[in-house]
């Protein structure tokens, strides 16, 4: 990324990509700007992802493919031109994707998958590859998705007619910024003595009333509704034997008790602090838990056994472990706090207490992974990264981790794991409608392209070969689903869904390509910018009903 | 895994079999396959031709020509060459570049294009049609004559101004309408002036609206029928109002950076420029906003004011990024090509894509809302105080989020209650502010309120509490 002007105001390519830096930051573009995308098959749907990555400014692309242009392309890619008829789609394609976005390097290679495993197996290699992604579009034979390298990212695209899918593979994927609706950690039954003590200081005279001698009406309505919760809990404690309100009925109670002490012989009759109190007592009363994403983090061998080649993100997790592990299981706090009725100075100072904690937190975390990297002797131990450190402890509880079954497994068929899956879609109160079916009928469509040569229903004589090549699809969907267990006779809407990839004849129609396009691109984002959450590991869309589904397959 | 929402089936559109009567023009000669070698000398008149005799359009016309198990039972495989021969759409909005593109590869030949905007720089990250030496140019021309370029033999007919600067008779031409609209009022007046055009007796008059937007991984489509379901403003309530920050938060006890902000663009510049106007697109004056806010944070210890934010905040920018445009605006254009060939079933009505964690769609059928101010009947019945002044009142009646006005007049059957303008009638209504409501009208009766921003006039009941 270029710098920013010590005025503040934007660089020229900051200006370009302003509405997605606002989406995934300077971290998230520069991951971008590092990846090289090789898309396999130069179709309408393979040029549409493309175009959705190039835009956004991703380092480089690579177009395979060994067809030429033809008429029948000019009408489903837009990314081809009338002059380009009988040039190498490759080349062509390549061209005019280039055009989008000239911080991109775009290059060809006349050439298809088959060939590259094959003759330039280097290409792929992982030791050698320059690609850092692959996107392959079908059709692809099966035979290939079993040589397909284990540790590039690759994502395997369908899209025929009115249907598309989209598979994913990826080494094991891990995200600190997963952009939760909140950071938001306000710890009201875990509060630090310095809360306790800033609550118990601004609330002493809370009760009492102004000619008292206690809080005016303004002070007392502008009393942050945090300090409040935190004072009120230690009344209830008080009266309950130490005990916070735990189940509903007693925080109903314990709301019923805030709005008790509300001043409301104030103007409006009511305290807006105390409104958000009450607002919050269901929401923020709980004792702090740790996700179920951040478990699998933290449990993960990986954390177990730091060597000197373990990545950074996981010595941090081990690190925040060992944090939560001498904290009575408690994570580094986010130090995130939300707006709420407050003067300026009494927020700010509450807000101060929050970070903090959340930097002591942190730099508590960060001796630890010091700790662990003098002793391992790991190499980057003299260059700890500050700012990656505070990053992860701010998202602690947001964590993810994604194991990815390899696409030469789903299609292995000793894949138990692969058959219990389809076996509970097919099975589950909500089947009838699951796009489990459409799954099914595109492996057919894989099955029948690997067996034939060709796609079903891609037949000159019209209608009339409609019937035939839905037997022999019928025929693989049968024998598939006797494979994974399945007792009953096919399905209705695998029947249809069938019908409709052959009613295709695998050609693609512009406005899927375009969604696939974008549904497609959305992962390979998130995949590369290591932000939000990506699927895993298939998603199918259904351009009929217009709906997703995804399932781990 | 998400549960799947098998939509109900959409309800029929009385124009349904009118969109597949055979054009009057007779087909067009079949033209051979073009080699390669010949295609610079002798080009075929692609935009006579149908798409079944087209080459270019083999795909689009095999799943035309045949009948699929969920296409309607009447769909007529031979009609099929003529359902996109005669089928003008109309489309708008920031999702125009992927509009056009998709109706362009759809078979669509006639369509037509309004946009009020110039390319900006930061447009480039997504609108695909526009290059760094575009910028300042009008989008719609400079898209409708790329797409032209590219796509042999569509037209597109591109209009630089606002859709609010055609009339009835300019959208009844058409027989779609596709907007991707970014702002609330646009939307609002295309769905208001389509559902006034439906005339009963004349079912051509009925004109499909298909609705897209996005905000950053998150986009949502949807089908509306004029009249027949759930318009636009029946989900009006949807949206969430930003919420406002009081005045005084502002003036006195800012807390947040964005305070700061609103502080300096809201009150500080009004102050100081008491007769400019602030402009979010001069450099110069977001300069000077940002300048301030960041002193009036230091001054309060508040942390995070950034040129970026200033921007944001003053501009109300919404991410947006290439791919969930290419999601919507392709669902937008999936759904106007069944709508057209009557290839598939349409969307019953709205669908939802969430892309922030994991892939999330919710497709359902939003329901009409019987008292809709737009394609409803009836006025709506409106709880009131009788002890509330007039002005009161008006205030109420602009936090409603399902109403949104801004500067209304009001006027019942027997009085001009309000008027905002011209000054002789505002001089003479102004002393109704003060009055009590229980003084200006009766249990019952009905206020028609009109607004800029109320491309309708609102009709309310008035029920004393």
């Amino acid at each position: 990324m270029a710098s920013t002007a010590p005025s503040g105001t934007p660089s020229s390519k900051e200006k370009k990509y302003d509405r997605q830096l606002r989406l995934w930051g300077a971290n998230g573009q520069n991951r971008l700007e590092g990846a090289h995308i090789a898309l396999f098959g130069a179709t309408a749907t393979g040029c549409e992802v493309l175009k959705n990555l190039i835009l956004p400014g991703i380092g480089r692309f690579t177009v395979i493919d060994d067809k030429l242009v033809e008429e029948a392309d000019l009408g489903v890619n837009f990314f081809l031109h009338q002059d380009n008829l009988g040039q190498p789609r490759a080349e062509s394609a390549a061209a005019l994707l280039g055009e989008l976005n000239p911080d991109v390097a775009g290059g060809f290679r006349i050439d298809s998958l088959e060939n590259v495993l094959s003759n330039t197996p280097g290409l792929l290699d992982p030791g050698t590859t320059e690609f850092t992604h692959l996107l392959l579009v079908s059709p692809v034979p099966t035979p290939l998705l079993f040589r397909l390298p284990a540790d590039i990212p690759t994502f395997f695209v369908h899209s025929l007619g009115f249907t598309a899918s989209l598979r994913i593979y990826t080494p094991t994927h891990t995200i600190i910024e997963t952009h939760p609706d909140s950071l938001v950690d306000l710890r009201l039954f875990n509060p630090w003595p310095e809360l306790s003590e800033l609550a118990s200081e601004k609330t002493r005279a809370l009760d009492v009333p102004e000619l008292e001698d206690g809080m005016s009406d303004h002070q007392h309505g502008h009393v942050p509704y945090v300090l409040l919760l935190l004072k009120y809990l230690e009344d209830w404690k008080q009266s309950h034997e130490g005990h916070p309100p735990g189940s509903h009925s007693e925080k109903t109670l314990f709301k019923s008790m805030v709005m008790d002490r509300m001043r409301t012989n104030v103007p409006g009759g009511s305290e807006e602090n105390y409104v958000e109190a009450a607002r919050a007592v269901m929401g923020d009363l709980r004792t702090a838990e740790v996700s179920i994403g951040t478990k699998e983090v933290l449990n993960d061998p990986k954390c177990q056994d730091i060597t000197s080649r373990t990545d950074e993100f996981w010595v941090i997790a081990r690190a925040v472990k060992d944090f939560a592990d001498s904290n009575n299981g408690l994570l580094p706090l986010s130090g995130a706090m939300s707006d709420m009725k407050a003067e300026s100075h009494g927020y700010i100072a509450l807000q101060n207490i929050y970070r903090e904690k959340a930097h002591s937190d942190a730099t508590v975390v960060e001796g630890i992974v010091r700790g662990h990297m003098n002793r391992v002797q790991h190499p980057e131990r003299n260059q700890i990264d500050r700012d990656a450190i505070r990053l992860f402890c701010r998202h602690a509880n947001f964590l993810r981790r994604l194991k990815y079954c390899s696409i030469a497994d789903e299609f292995s068929n000793s894949n138990d794991e692969h058959k219990k899956a389809v076996l509970a879609a097919l099975g589950g109160w909500d089947a009838e409608g699951s796009l489990i079916h459409d799954y099914i009928a595109l492996r057919a469509y894989q099955e029948f392209y690997t067996s034939h040569g060709r796609a079903p229903g891609d037949t000159t004589s019209g209608q009339g070969g409609y019937e035939d090549e839905y037997r022999g699809i019928k025929r693989i969907i049968s024998q598939y689903l006797q494979d994974v267990g399945y007792t009953k006779s096919v399905p209705e809407r695998c029947e249809k869904v069938a019908k409709e990839i052959i009613r295709a004849g695998g050609g693609e129609l512009h406005v899927t390509a375009s969604i696939a396009g974008g549904i497609v691109a959305q992962e390979v984002i998130k995949i590369i910018t290591q932000q939000y959450v990506p699927i895993n590991n298939t998603v199918i869309f259904d351009g009929i009903a217009s709906r997703t589904q995804t399932f781990e397959l | 895994m998400q549960r799947p929402a098998e939509s109900p089936a959409a309800p029929k559109l009385p124009h349904e079999t009118l969109n597949r009567e055979p054009s009057t023009a007779g087909p067009s000669p079949a033209v051979p396959l073009q080699s390669s070698s010949t295609h610079t000398e002798q080009l075929p008149d692609i935009a006579a031709m149908t798409i079944s005799d087209s080459p270019r359009w083999k795909y689009l016309n095999r799943i035309l020509s045949r009948k699929g198990p969920f296409a309607d039972e009447d769909y007529d495989t031979e009609m099929q060459k003529t359902f996109l021969d005669d089928f003008k759409v109309f489309g708008a909005g920031g999702l125009g570049c992927e509009i056009l593109k998709n109706l362009a590869l759809s078979g669509f030949k006639d369509i037509h294009v309004i946009d009020m905007d110039t390319i900006d720089i930061s447009n480039l990250n997504r609108q695909f049609l526009f290059r760094a030496s575009d910028v300042g140019q009008p989008k719609a021309t400079v898209a409708a004559s790329f797409v032209m370029n590219r796509v042999k033999g569509v037209t597109i007919t591109p209009y630089y101004g606002a859709i609010q600067d055609k009339g009835q008779d300019y959208y009844m031409q058409f027989k779609l309408v596709i907007c991707g609209l970014d702002s609330v009022e646009a939307r609002r007046w295309i769905n208001a002036t389509l559902v006034d055009m439906v005339d009963n007796n004349n079912p051509e008059s009925l004109k499909p609206l298909i609705d897209g937007g996005t905000e950053g991984f998150k986009g949502q489509s949807r089908v509306i029928l004029p009249t027949l379901t759930s318009c636009y403003e029946c989900s009006l309530d949807m949206l969430a109002p930003r919420a406002a920050v009081p005045i005084c938060t502002l003036a006195t006890i800012p807390r947040q950076p964005a305070h700061c902000v609103e502080w300096a663009s809201m009150l500080e510049w009004p102050r100081v420029f008491e007769d400019k106007k602030l402009d979010n697109d001069d450099p110069e004056h977001v300069q000077w906003v940002y300048e301030q806010a960041l002193k009036r944070a230091q001054e309060f210890n508040i942390s995070g004011v950034t040129y970026s934010l200033t921007q944001g905040v003053i501009k109300n920018i919404i991410p947006a990024i290439a791919s969930t445009n290419s999601i919507i605006a392709g669902s937008c254009c999936n759904e106007a090509l069944k709508i057209a060939t009557g290839a598939n079933p349409y969307l019953n009505n709205y669908m939802m894509y969430i892309g922030n964690e994991g892939i999330y769609t919710h497709t359902f059928e939003h329901e009409k809302k019987p008292d809709c101010p737009v394609c409803g009947n009836l006025a709506t019945d409106y709880t009131v105080d009788p002890e509330w002044t007039l002005e009161e009142f008006i205030d109420r009646l602009g936090e409603k989020p399902e109403v949104q006005i801004k500067k209304p007049t009001l006027v019942t059957e027997r009085r001009k209650l309000y008027y905002q303008g011209p000054p002789q009638l505002n001089e003479q209504t102004r002393p109704n502010l003060e009055k009590k409501m229980k003084d200006l009208v009766d249990h019952g009766e009905e206020i028609a309120i009109t607004d800029p921003g109320l491309p309708f006039s609102l009709r309310l009941n008035v029920i004393f509490s």
